[in-house]
């Protein structure tokens, strides 16, 4: 079943959109199905082609005075029409109190009806705001994220590689964790991936020959952080003699997570090599290429100018 | 095995020169070897191992390097290198 149920969701946005639930609380089990709100205006005028009953139905200043100026039995009766339509629920914003028959017919087919002292157009705003997180596309990788001198990093590679030992050192040294192990990832307005812990296990890590540990009890609050966009990824692999490692990095390789392209480095590992200090580097390099300064081509270019100047 | 020592010149030949791309196509491919390699333009002599090295060297088309190559496939290494340079790095 997809979709979210009206109770996770006004579980979850009562504050924000400072929700009360008047009537219809026994349908609080249906479900949104699509990350929109409507205005029923067109409906509540008996036009129900096309209607769109997958969302959360709000009624403004507009609907609720049009509704006013109804002859009572047709209002009762386009009220009831609206809420068989198996609509999630209906918002009413502005503190508007609806007419009487709107309360008792949500009652009776269990629709969840809610008022809100929210201006229309800015509890749709943030409704769909919230839902569009909901509705986005989801992943769950096994890594570490953490922002690196802004830059949010994702550190990928096999299992006992040393990634939560390298979040550590870099926690040590003032960047800060978002997820250990378990990193998952949303894709936000169809292209920023933005990753976060799971939020049970959220800020601890496990560390082979320690156990678990809490990092906001350990190095404090600075360390950490609850979202991050993911802008590098950097796989660690244990150093193989067989393998040619990028010696340029002219041509920027990439990898592919939901959908989007972001730049990746292979980073072997070996005794004496200083990860963490690779890491730090590799976010500035990440900030200057950003910048549009490329530190292999712009090498490059000068030399091919000295060679052709001789 | 004996080890030996072997010398050769070379004339770069692609357009570009030794650039980033054929630096680390050559020192990709010195790497293989187990020789001691260096190279060498007018009076500049780096190892053949480092990239940042042969870059220095900023031979451009039509100069000329020597190639040297001692340990025990020290033969086979020159050789190598004298088939990437001659082929241009695939460039061209």
């Amino acid at each position: 079943m997809h979709g979210i149920r009206v109770d996770d969701f006004h579980r979850r946005m009562k504050e924000k959109l400072r929700l009360r639930l008047v009537a219809g609380g026994a349908g609080l089990k249906r479900r949104i199905m699509v990350p929109e709100l409507n205005r029923p205006g067109l409906a509540l005028a008996g036009y129900f082609d096309y209607f769109a009953s997958r969302r959360p139905q709000v009624l403004g200043m507009v609907e609720i005075n049009y509704l006013q100026d109804m002859d009572a039995a047709l209002r009762r009766r386009r009220i009831r029409e609206l809420l068989r339509r198996r609509i999630p629920c209906v918002i009413v914003a502005r503190n508007y109190r609806p007419p009487a028959e709107l309360p008792e017919e949500a009652e009776r087919q269990a629709v969840p009806l809610f008022r809100s002292p929210m201006v229309t157009m800015a509890l749709i705003n943030r409704a769909t705001i919230f839902l569009e997180g909901e509705f986005s596309p989801t992943t769950s990788l096994c890594g570490d994220l953490l922002e690196v001198f802004g830059v949010g990093i994702l550190i990928c590679g096999r299992s006992g590689v040393g990634k939560s030992e390298c979040a550590l050192g870099l926690i040590k040294r003032g960047h800060r964790i978002i997820a250990d192990d378990v990193v998952k990832i949303r894709l936000r307005e169809g292209r920023y991936l933005i990753g976060t812990g799971p939020d049970i296990v959220r800020h601890h890590m496990e560390i082979r020959g320690l156990g678990i540990i809490n990092v906001q009890d350990l190095y404090g609050a600075t360390c950490i952080k609850d979202a991050q966009e993911v802008e590098l990824v950097v796989t660690l692999e244990e150093w193989d003699a067989a393998k040619e490692y990028e010696r340029l990095g002219l041509e920027d390789k990439s990898i592919e997570i939901l959908g989007q392209s972001l730049p990746h480095l292979v980073i072997p590992v070996r005794p004496g090599r200083d990860i963490v200090l690779l890491l730090e580097a590799a976010a500035l390099n990440q900030r200057l290429k950003k910048m549009g300064r490329h530190a292999a081509r712009a090498l490059d270019r000068d030399l091919i100018e000295v060679m052709k100047r001789e | 095995m004996a080890e030996t020592k072997v010398r050769k010149e070379l004339t770069i030949a692609n357009r570009l020169g030794l650039h980033a791309r054929p630096a680390a196509m050559l020192v990709q491919l010195a790497n293989r070897y187990r020789s001691e390699i260096t190279i060498e333009r007018a009076n500049e002599r780096v190892n053949g191992k480092s990239i940042m090295g042969i870059m220095m060297l900023a031979a451009g088309k039509g100069s000329r390097i020597a190639v040297t190559a001692t340990g025990d496939d020290a033969e086979e290494a020159v050789h190598g290198i004298e088939e990437l340079v001659q082929g241009k790095f695939g460039e061209d």
